[in-house]
């Protein structure tokens, strides 16, 4: 369509050169450290051979296949009720059920430790504590694929079936390949989250890599033990590469289209949902409450976090929306490449998701501490835009190849052959097809970016914080209550401005 | 450039530069600290030096408490062209640590003359001030004041079996109190005692502040946890309350906050001066007034209420730099010994 020297080739070849010096460098500079260090064979061996490690990739693995399963079947419950159902105050629902993602996960973890007491103490409670993080992730990535699929295939299937029937084999197998990349996005965030288990004392592959830094200060024993996580998650794109066949998109718009096909089912939507928001966000949120109104000058410690709440809000809406443009050009090239090298570019991406946020932490410092222009830019915020850059482009270039696929070919050809180039395409052709698509990669990078502690903490400039670093750096001798507190200031910090974004597009798509 | 997207590039090509320029750098006379040390404590600190001195002090804060592994590592990661000039660790392993590897400078300040040789590195790399103590907190509710154990080597009793709780040994003060041990009775006698620990059922949990809560739940009735963290219970009229262990044996373990220069520092000079307050008789005050209720090592300066003052008691005669050699040999033998 267009030659090799159009602006695509620019346009590609820069996000390409980003994704390189901020994703792939900072990990390169660690595994060099590994492979400099006086013995790297016997340190790869202790992170496979060892029966210790064995044990631990067992229970990583546990922990990542259960909260992926648990939260892709709530999810997928719980966007088809939002899709298909009439249920009332839809965008309310979707706002309430998305809210338990904007909670750090482990505070999560507190709270149902608080409710469950050494019951929560287990790899179960591990599993319901991420989950009840993670599930809005499915259910959106359900609602968004359900949309894509146009009513009139369901509502003619039932002339000849049962809803039941329609929902097995209609509904529910064209909604799967967006289940199932979901379903892989959760098992990789599973793996690599450090805070749940380490709360909650579930040893697993990220809490030995914590163990390597803070107990040890041993860089090559970190990078190296997060090489298994890389490979799970690596196993796990494999396993799921496959589902990207069924991919069948016979409706591009997302905007919700009322359907009767499953107006018996309303009453037992809303109770769903309704029994979801209880679970979800009502127990754990009453449970911060609870605590936080028995502390004493809680305000005065909120009042202290204001700028570090304006900074993170900042931050992140950059870096969400830096994220979401490089990630939509990577994305693209890899909608637009053959399936071999897609899958490849899949798989790099999925690992490179999966490496502990220290590590990468590390590793930017490693790259960016140093002499000349790279040495300008250490220091200053713009580190902790790069730190988002380097933890989500990966996850968001995944996610916008999955909604660049849904444009077929034939749009740009046709454009290609009425003589627009390759930016004039994108503006007028792909962009608009896309846009609520990319909208939800925006808001779920807000949401990470927003919570990150793990990078940041590590190349934050001197003097400069944001909210979860400052919620995370208090809690050491805080009261209970004052952690309570910040954390769910932390939480209607994120929420309000989310919150408002969701009513508004609800409205536009009312009117 | 009348697009949509193009004037969305262009905004964020501009929030991106902002952020670019924000380096807080610029003043003529300014310092950076790393602070380790908990931030409620040590944040109005570095602000009155900033007030009074009118230099600009940026700070990284971070605990270790919480499991982030920041600064420590960042100080590490960064010592080839260091950003810091002085760094505050709230005890002693990271700075050792640090010392080791080649991070530290020395500096010895005037300022540390009425602190005791015990707390301050022969070299300079390294000078104390406001110590906090291990101590052994329990249930007043459910244990006699004549029942509480004296030594740490009692939790081993097999009459606090499944009561007992300790902080994860490999992180924060629990790990220098265990690499202190080892340095002080031997490999024998303290594996010996964190075996029997281990076959009595002790809880192994996140933090220090945890091991306080659950002994006033009840859910532990003794633990090992720092005096901090004991006093905020006892303020808060919680039914606990803390013995000094060994102090007829081995002595009680003491955990100053140290500071050092750090090497290459960009603003060296100003770091000094940074330092020099920090171990001002003044500070120590204000740390012993505050709810960290840290022990002065200055001498007459005016201890904290609930802790007594160090000229009471037998403090642990310490080899801090031996009890450094050994942190990451007894890590690695509590992971095996307590199976973390």
């Amino acid at each position: 369509m267009w030659g090799v020297w159009s602006s695509r080739t620019f346009v590609i070849g820069g996000a390409a050169a980003i994704f390189a010096i901020v994703c792939v460098l900072p990990m390169a500079s660690m595994l060099w450290g590994v492979a400099t260090a006086a013995a790297p064979i016997s340190l790869l061996q202790s992170a496979f051979l060892d029966a210790r490690q064995r044990r631990l990739l067992a229970t990583t693995i546990s922990l990542g296949l259960s909260t992926a399963a648990l939260s892709a079947a709530a999810g997928m419950l719980l966007g088809f009720v939002l899709a298909r159902t009439r249920v009332p105050a839809r965008a309310a629902l979707r706002i309430a059920l998305v809210a338990p993602a904007l909670l750090p996960p482990y505070v999560i973890a507190l709270a149902w430790t608080s409710i469950a007491g050494a019951a929560a103490f287990t790899l179960f409670g591990a599993v319901v504590s991420l989950t009840t993080a993670y599930f809005p992730i499915a259910m959106l990535a359900t609602e968004v694929g359900l949309r894509r699929v146009d009513p009139r295939l369901e509502e003619a299937a039932l002339l000849v079936t049962t809803p039941r029937r329609v929902l097995r084999r209609i509904s529910g197998p064209l909604v799967l390949p967006n289940v199932i990349a979901a379903a892989l996005l959760i098992f990789v965030l599973a793996v690599s989250e450090f805070s749940v288990p380490g709360v909650l004392r579930v040893r697993v592959f990220t809490t030995e890599v914590f163990s390597a830094f803070a107990a040890l200060y041993d860089f090559a024993r970190a990078t190296v033990l997060s090489l298994p996580l890389m490979l799970v998650s690596c196993a796990a794109a494999w396993a799921a590469t496959g589902s990207g066949k069924g991919l069948i998109v016979t409706r591009r718009s997302l905007r919700h289209v009322t359907t009767d096909a499953f107006d018996g089912w309303s009453a037992a939507g809303t109770v769903l949902a309704s029994a979801g928001i209880v679970v979800a966000l009502i127990v754990p949120v009453s449970a911060l409450l609870i605590e936080a109104v028995r502390a004493q000058s809680v305000l005065a410690v909120m009042r202290s976090s204001r700028d570090a709440a304006t900074n993170s809000l900042l931050l992140a809406s950059l870096g969400a929306t830096a994220v979401t443009i490089v990630a939509l050009v990577l994305g693209y090239a890899r909608a637009r490449t053959t399936r071999r090298v897609g899958v490849v570019l899949d798989v790099c991406w999925l690992m490179l998701f999966a490496v502990p946020s220290t590590v990468m932490g590390i590793g930017l410092i490693g790259v960016w501490n140093r002499a000349g222009a790279a040495g300008f830019v250490y220091g200053t915020r713009a580190m902790l835009l790069l730190a988002t850059l380097s933890r989500f482009v990966p996850a968001g270039a995944l996610a916008a190849a999955a909604i660049v696929r849904a444009v077929p070919d034939s749009h740009e050809e046709a454009a290609a052959t009425a003589g627009a180039g390759w930016l004039r395409t994108m503006n007028r052709i792909v962009l608009p097809q896309i846009r609520t698509g990319l909208l939800a990669v925006w808001v779920v990078t807000f949401i990470l970016a927003f919570g990150e502690v793990g990078a940041g903490i590590l190349v934050a400039p001197p003097g400069e914080s944001t909210l979860p670093i400052r919620v995370y750096t208090m809690t050491a001798n805080a009261p209970p209550g004052h952690v309570a507190a910040l954390a769910l200031f932390q939480c209607l910090v994120v929420f309000c401005p989310l919150a408002l974004l969701g009513f508004v597009l609800a409205r536009q798509e009312r009117s | 450039m009348t697009s949509p997207t193009a004037r969305s590039s262009a905004a964020l090509l501009t929030a991106v530069l902002a952020l670019g320029c924000g380096r807080p750098g610029g003043d003529s006379r300014q310092v950076t600290a790393y602070v380790s040390a908990d931030r409620p404590f040590s944040e109005p600190i570095m602000q009155e030096y900033q007030r009074r001195t009118g230099v600009r002090v940026d700070v990284v804060y971070d605990t270790e408490e919480t499991k982030s592994t920041g600064l420590a590592n960042r100080l590490l990661a960064e010592k080839e062209r260091p950003q810091a000039d002085v760094f505050w660790s709230n005890e002693p392993v990271r700075t050792l640590v640090l010392k080791s590897r080649g991070v530290l400078a020395s500096y010895q300040s005037a300022a540390a003359q009425g602190i005791a040789d015990t707390f301050k590195d022969r070299d300079g790399y390294w000078t104390g001030f406001s110590a906090r103590l291990r101590v052994i907190v329990y249930n007043t509710a459910k244990v006699p004041a004549g029942d509480a154990p004296q030594s740490v080597f009692d939790l081993a009793d097999p009459r606090w079996k499944g009561k007992v709780a300790i902080a994860d040994p490999r992180f924060g003060s629990t790990s220098f109190h265990v690499a202190a041990l080892y340095a002080e009775v031997g490999d024998q006698r303290a594996d010996d005692f964190f075996r029997t620990l281990k076959a009595n059922d002790v809880k192994v949990v996140d933090g220090n502040s945890v091991v306080r809560d659950m002994v006033v739940r009840g859910d532990a009735l003794v633990g090992l946890t720092d005096t901090d963290d004991v006093n905020v219970a006892i303020e808060a009229k919680q039914p606990v309350a803390m013995v000094l262990p060994d102090r007829g044996g081995i002595g009680v373990p003491v955990m100053p906050n140290m500071v050092s220069l750090v090497a290459g520092a960009p603003h060296a000079d100003e770091g000094k001066r940074l330092i020099d307050y920090l171990l001002s008789a003044e500070v120590e005050r204000r740390l012993a007034e505050s709810e960290a209720v840290q022990i002065p090592l200055h001498g007459g300066v005016q201890g904290p209420r609930n802790i007594p003052p160090i000229s009471s008691f037998k403090p642990m005669t310490l080899d801090y730099a031996k009890a450094a050699t050994r942190v990451e040999d007894v890590t690695k033998r509590l992971a095996t010994i307590l199976g973390l």
